[in-house]
């Protein structure tokens, strides 16, 4: 076994392969000047939990990106909570905001402007597919001079196969939306 | 007056009534000119 290493012509046996811990489960190119962006088809059985990434995008305006957990292409609206902490950098004053049964998470992500890869995603999700509460970690939320962190919880548990992103004004554009499952 | 483009998977199309209905009711306004990154 040459787990984690492989040399070319290695045979890669069950064992290696089921260590294997983080999956490419879809990939999802942004269009030009959209408002939101549905994914479908991103959770399913095979994992319980995952990490989602938008990179290389850029947005209209300078705006916090929503995110809702979604069924067939429909967006769960209700039981979204969260709390963000963010510190702007030129004055480090610490500032906070929430949702307290939102109608989605509010800063799943950011975007700060029109360059590119100005505009960003990088969350975990636990347990979306599951029939059971499904907690959002690890948001990280980049606007031009304020940065912060968020972290949330849908109150619902319900199971749901993809999700909806969407900039609280303007639109965004670009970039790939990029899906792993972690290995249960 | 045309409605935001939404996008499902790869498509991309202009949003009917009840999703731009939706999208207004969500507090969505069309944005600024981007000012900085």
């Amino acid at each position: 076994m040459t787990f984690p290493v492989f040399a070319s012509g290695d045979v890669l046996n069950a064992s290696d392969m089921n260590a294997v811990g983080l999956w490419l489960v879809k990939t999802q190119t942004v269009g030009t000047g959209v408002s939101s962006v549905t994914v479908n088809n991103a959770f399913s059985a095979d994992y319980d939990n995952y990490k989602i990434i938008w990179s290389g995008g850029q947005s209209s305006a300078a705006a916090e990106i929503y995110m809702q957990l979604t069924t067939g292409g429909t967006a769960s609206t209700a039981s979204y909570y969260g709390a963000l902490a963010w510190v702007s950098l030129t004055t480090a004053a610490v500032s906070g905001a929430s949702d307290n049964n939102a109608a989605r998470w509010s800063w799943a992500g950011a975007g700060a402007g029109a360059n590119d890869g100005a505009a960003s995603l990088n969350v975990d999700l636990l347990g979306p597919y599951l029939a059971k509460r499904t907690r959002l970690h690890n948001a990280q939320v980049v606007y031009a001079t304020v940065y912060g962190t968020y972290t949330g919880l849908h109150d619902l548990g319900n199971s749901y196969d993809g999700f909806k992103l969407t900039p609280y004004s303007g639109t965004i554009s670009g970039g790939t939306i990029r899906v792993y499952g972690y290995r249960n | 007056m045309t409605r935001p483009l939404i996008q499902i998977d790869d498509e991309v199309r202009e949003m009917t009534d009840d999703e731009y209905a939706a999208l207004l009711e969500q507090g969505w306004t069309p944005g600024e000119e981007p000012t900085d990154d």
